[in-house]
């Protein structure tokens, strides 16, 4: 069976279908969206949901200020709850070092409009009085950022853009592209071949795959990120608390789990997503340092997905010069949920040939030829 | 407060121990040192255990056996507890909690480290088909480790008060309770190691398992495991369908065969599968009233006579019949029944009510391995066998070489195949660490015939399908 679209999109996560939704809305519904497993298999199924403004670059911060506030909108769109709690990030400093760029990350965020603050450690256990502060040497919060319940958001577009008329396969995995010059021709899959010109790699941890079909050579690696949820409790905790020096991050969801994670420095390249022993000793111990009264608690599940990483810690967008109309969506780092709303209207203005409502322009991949890239520094994990 | 034990029944005895007291909120309790916290209060006439996060919903137990979390308490302070499985003691106190409990203040020493212990082979699951594979491993050699996280073995074997009859002379003629408790004896004369009430909660890679013994959390590095964790009853949709008084069949037997305590007074069994029947005639023999038997397939699923046997005994069985709703504010006080067409939809004008204070759910079972998709093992979508199942070797070995599976988490089946399995592994798993032997072989030979045996008959016509299409014709050694 050959069949055709417009548009093939590599991806059933939150941009995979956060791009068919903007299609969709622009009336562009000749479209197949492609997932290897099922909808929100990937990173978008095994986030925390965290909502976060507060980065030390002008790009990231753009990306993630529009995107919260369309996340707000996205909520009425759809027309469901999306357990976007917004109980702010408090970003804890542990260093002198964390110090000097948490003031400057505050500096460039409140030139770009956001409303964020350097706090004191007494001000951070004012915020969270359960809080360990003996070794927090200060604290950035901001109270708009939150956490989002990834399911709903990336389920709620799945419904949308098939009540819209566009053409969701799960469980149909791409095999190959396949191209005649510098122009894509067709994508195969294990269920057949679909003509098409346009091809859009959302496939996070999977994308360099994807993009090795073309020829295209992406910086991005797959690492391993490991996350778990414990048995819910009355709410105590209002915002996410993170700490880039610990590699952790941890939230009460509405329901009154916490649900956090923890980087592993030691962790190797890989498409690894077995969760290990490390992180829940590790995970446990941790939370406990940070909040001693944690210790009463019993955790519920621990479970990994992929961080698709580039050597800038920014996602790789638009298109590519070797090949046309092939649109990169990848290369999240570990926060590719919170910056989805706009990068996928973005990517949907781009593919359609509108001018782009925000120029993200310099998150292309012909930056990495440049050597002298702004790496972003709150990563966390 | 009522007294719900059972005094006298025509096949058990129950050996409930002694008589302790404990505390619910606030309110002295009697219960006996065999019994589960769940079953005390029920026992005592207490079937809310808990509510529903979002509605609040009241909710009673399900399972029976650790596998639901509809049962959750505090107990001693400790929220989030499965009562069904959590042995009741002297002086403790258990109270009901919101879906959103306090964390609870713990005194002792945060972070003992985990006990890291290595052994050679463990067994997950002391039903039939682990207690079975344990026998044989150990009888071959092996330092066997068997983990169930109830109080008591024997898995479902020990609920069954019926005489077995399959077509594998051992066992027929036997009731399923002896076999049970046969297996536990023989298990602990070939040195088993056995812990109870010990919950393994996970696997890492590689050959690691984590385990909940008693609240203390072990660390067990394993060379192979046989995992035989059985079964999760399957539920129905329709409206209330979380009241208390909707008990699973399993459920329903643990409560009244293994505990002696009377589910209730009058049952509307839905589905007549061999499982819905028998625990019908078990009711019957417990003096519980049997409403009525709903069926949504045209015929019945079960065995010619155990349907002659409750007939006989005047409960009608209405093939093409489903529920619908069930009535109640806080417990079920009767139930709506509706005829099915053709299509299975339900016929319009034909609602009818029916009286019962337990609605019995069996309709079916799929197989529990959510450990096995952890460790990476290949899983198929094999309906003849219930659900998801891990593929397998002749061996019962499944794609993670080291790690076997065995009994119900295999696929469903009966307890005479989960005994024969068990045993097959049992002897597989000792040729993977040790290489082959005469013995060895013999015994997987042996066991193989006697499942072929028993798939040979009509009831075997299914899983016979269902094993073709996920077992890999190969063999450890
Ligand atoms: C543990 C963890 C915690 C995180 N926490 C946060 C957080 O708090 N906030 C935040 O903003 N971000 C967080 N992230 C990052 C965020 O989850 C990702 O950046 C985001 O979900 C990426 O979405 P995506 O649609 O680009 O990719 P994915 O959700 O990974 O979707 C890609 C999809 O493509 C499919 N696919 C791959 N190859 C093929 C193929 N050949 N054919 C067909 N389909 C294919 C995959 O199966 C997958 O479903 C976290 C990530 C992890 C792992
Ligand atoms: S876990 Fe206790 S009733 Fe199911």
């Amino acid at each position: 069976m050959t069949d055709s679209a417009g548009v093939v999109i590599i991806g059933g996560g939150v941009n995979g279908t956060g791009i068919a939704y903007h299609l969709a809305k622009k009336g562009y519904t000749d479209v197949i969206v492609l997932e290897k497993s099922y909808i929100c298999s990937g990173a978008s199924g095994r986030n925390g949901g965290g909502i976060r403004q507060q980065w030390s670059t002008k790009e990231n911060i753009k990306l993630a200020i529009e995107s919260t506030r369309m996340f707000e909108e996205l909520q009425k769109e759809l027309d469901t709850d999306l357990e976007f709690k917004q109980g702010g990030y408090l970003v804890l400093a542990f260093t002198e070092e964390e110090v000097e760029q948490f003031k400057k990350n505050v500096s460039i965020q409140n030139e770009m409009g956001l409303d964020s603050k350097f706090i004191n450690p007494e001000e951070a256990k004012e915020l969270v009085p359960e809080l360990n502060i003996s070794k927090v040497k200060g604290a950035t919060f901001n109270e708009t950022d939150g956490t989002i319940y990834p399911f709903k958001v990336v389920h709620g577009y799945a419904k949308a853009i098939k009540e819209m008329g566009i053409d969701v396969r799960e469980h149909t995995e791409v095999l190959d592209i396949e191209k005649n010059g510098d122009e894509i021709t067709a994508v195969k899959t294990n269920k057949g071949t679909i003509k098409t010109d346009t091809v859009v790699n959302a496939a996070g941890g999977w994308s360099k795959k994807v993009a090795e079909m073309l020829q295209v050579d992406l910086p991005n690696k797959p690492y391993r990120h490991e996350i778990m949820v414990t048995e819910p409790y009355a709410p105590f905790l209002d915002p996410m608390v993170i700490s880039f020096h610990h590699g952790i991050y941890f939230s009460q969801s509405e329901h009154g789990n916490i649900v956090g994670g923890i980087g592993n420095p030691n962790e190797t390249e890989g498409i690894e997503q077995r969760a290990s022993l490390w992180f829940l000793k590790t995970m446990a111990k941790t939370l406990v340092e940070f909040v001693p009264r944690f210790k009463g608690m019993n955790m519920l599940r621990q479970w990994a997905g992929l961080y698709d990483t580039t050597p800038d810690a920014q996602p790789v967008l638009g298109p590519v010069p070797e090949v046309k109309r092939f649109y990169q969506v990848n290369g999240f780092s570990g926060h590719g949920f919170m910056v989805s709303p706009v990068v996928d209207k973005v990517t949907a203005e781009l593919i359609l040939g509108e001018t782009p409502s925000m120029d993200i322009s310099d998150l292309s991949i012909t930056r990495f030829e440049d050597m002298d890239i702004e790496k972003e520094y709150s990563v966390v994990g | 407060m009522p007294d719900n034990r059972i005094k006298e029944h025509p096949v058990l005895d129950f050996d409930r121990g002694k008589e302790i007291y404990f505390e619910f909120e606030g309110k002295k309790i009697k219960a006996y040192e065999r019994e589960t916290i769940a079953s005390a209060l029920y026992a005592n006439g207490i079937h809310q255990f808990t509510e529903s996060k979002k509605m609040h919903r009241p909710r009673g137990f399900f399972c029976a056996i650790g596998k639901c979390s509809s049962c959750i308490m505090k107990v001693n302070g400790i929220p989030h507890v499965r009562t069904c499985i959590t042995p009741v003691e002297e002086g403790m106190k258990v109270e009901r909690h919101s879906a959103q409990p306090e964390i609870p203040e713990i005194e002792p020493e945060p972070y003992p480290e985990p006990e890291e212990k290595e052994v050679e082979i463990a067994v997950v699951g002391g039903g039939p088909a682990g207690l079975s594979a344990a026998i044989v491993a150990a009888e071959f050699g092996g330092d066997v480790h068997l983990f169930d996280e109830g109080d008591s073995l024997g898995g479902q074997l020990v609920k069954q008060t019926h005489q077995f009859f399959g077509s594998h002379k051992a066992e027929a003629g036997t009731r399923g309770i002896d076999i049970g408790t046969d297996l536990l004896e023989k298990a602990k004369e070939m040195g088993v190691k056995i812990h109870h009430n010990a919950t393994v909660l996970g696997y890492y890679p590689e050959m690691t398992l984590t385990v909940d013994a008693g609240g203390k959390l072990e660390i067990y590095h394993v060379k192979g495991i046989v995992y035989a964790t059985g079964a999760i009853e399957n539920y129905l949709a329709f409206e209330n369908n979380d009241l208390p008084g909707i008990y699973g069949a399993g459920g329903v037997q643990t409560l009244m065969n293994e505990q002696g305590i009377i589910p209730g007074r009058k049952v509307l069994m839905v589905g007549s599968g061999n499982v819905g029947l028998i625990v019908s005639y078990q009711l019957l023999q417990a003096g519980v009233d049997v409403v009525e038997v709903v069926e949504a397939m045209p015929h019945i699923g079960g065995y010619q006579v155990h349907a002659s046997k409750i007939r006989r005994a005047g409960v009608p069985i209405n093939t093409r019949h489903t529920i619908v709703k069930a009535k109640g504010d806080y417990e079920v006080e009767s139930a709506i029944i509706q005829e099915l067409d053709e299509d299975w939809n339900p016929v319009p004008g034909t609602e009818r009510e029916i009286e019962c204070d337990i609605i019995c759910i069996a309709v079916g079972l799929q197989p529990d391995n959510h450990f096995l998709r952890q460790a990476g093992c290949d899983i198929e979508f094999v309906r003849e066998l219930g659900g998801f199942v891990p593929i397998r070797n002749k061996d019962m070995e499944t794609t993670v070489e080291g790690i076997f599976v065995a009994g119900d988490a295999a696929g469903i089946e009966e307890a005479t195949v989960a005994v024969l399995e068990g045993r097959l592994a049992g002897a597989a798993i000792i040729q993977r660490l040790y290489g082959t032997s005469e013995d060895t072989q013999k015994e997987k030979e042996k066991a193989r015939e006697g499942i072929e045996q028993m798939r040979k008959g009509p009831y075997g016509q299914m899983p016979r399908r269902g094993v073709k299409v996920c077992t890999i014709d190969e063999e450890v050694c």
